[in-house]
């Protein structure tokens, strides 16, 4: 029994971060904030969803 | 009892440094403190979210998993409470405080990735602290590293002015301040 408690549990909390993550995204990102940029040039961690948005403008 | 909250306190924040001690959020710690404004912003956002993730980690753990047998879900479940925390606390900014969202709003992802959020979750239950230790150690530590991103922002701004050897610049001397730095604060370790 507790590993189907496990896995409903997994389940809902996945659920619970697709529903945020898609609320997120669906909310408007205040006036004047559209372009915000972060600092990071020092950081060298490729995989980051940052990272990606510079190269792009920079292409 | 006050006088062992106030030492948990300044030992999370000073001695055991999660930056300069245990080596953890270091790639905030090198990427964001280049400028002293980026270094506090990340630094607030940092505290606002581990206080937070903590609270509801604490009571996830001692509440829901631990009385269905499931502790042994703590790591996947800690993730995944961080994740979902990073982006409630992004949608609420944006939709209540336009000045603060545009001071932390850039930060706020990537905190999702940094290990001393996990870290002071995992502690908190693995050391068995009970309430008020657990607020005074989750208050301390971003505290702590807040602090050192600051500092250390400075002292990156003071280097761009200073008159480094061309093999040195930018990484090479930021990592010897780092180390410097990490000296400095062991000397507080005697202190408690």
């Amino acid at each position: 029994m507790a590993l189907v408690y496990g896995i409903l549990f997994l389940g809902a909390l996945v659920g619970i971060y697709i529903f945020l993550y898609i609320q997120n995204k669906k909310t408007p990102v205040p006036k004047g904030c559209e372009n915000l940029k972060a600092d990071c040039e020092g950081c060298k961690i490729t995989s980051c969803s940052l990272r990606d948005k510079k190269l792009k403008e920079e292409k | 009892m006050f006088g062992e909250l106030v030492g948990l306190l300044f030992t999370s924040m000073i001695v055991n440094n999660v930056v300069l001690a245990q080596f953890l959020g270091m790639c905030p710690f090198m990427g964001v403190s280049r400028k002293r404004s980026s270094a506090v912003g990340m630094g607030m956002a940092v505290v606002f979210v581990i206080v937070a993730a903590a609270l509801v980690t604490y009571g996830l753990h001692y509440l829901v998993l631990v009385p269905l047998g499931l502790d042994y879900m703590d790591l996947i479940t800690f993730i995944l409470v961080i994740a979902s925390l990073v982006q409630l606390t992004e949608m609420f900014i944006k939709k209540t405080s336009p000045g603060l969202y545009k001071s932390l709003g850039v930060y706020l992802p990537l905190i999702t990735t940094n290990c001393v959020v996990l870290n002071v979750c995992l502690v908190n239950i693995t050391n068995g602290y009970d309430f008020p230790h657990m607020l005074m150690y989750s208050i301390g530590t971003p505290l702590g590293f807040a602090l050192v991103l600051v500092i250390f922002s400075t002292i990156r701004e003071r280097l761009d002015l200073s008159d480094v050897p061309e093999f040195f610049k930018g990484n090479p001397i930021a990592l010897v301040c780092a180390a410097i730095m990490a000296m400095a604060f062991s000397a507080f370790s005697g202190v408690i």
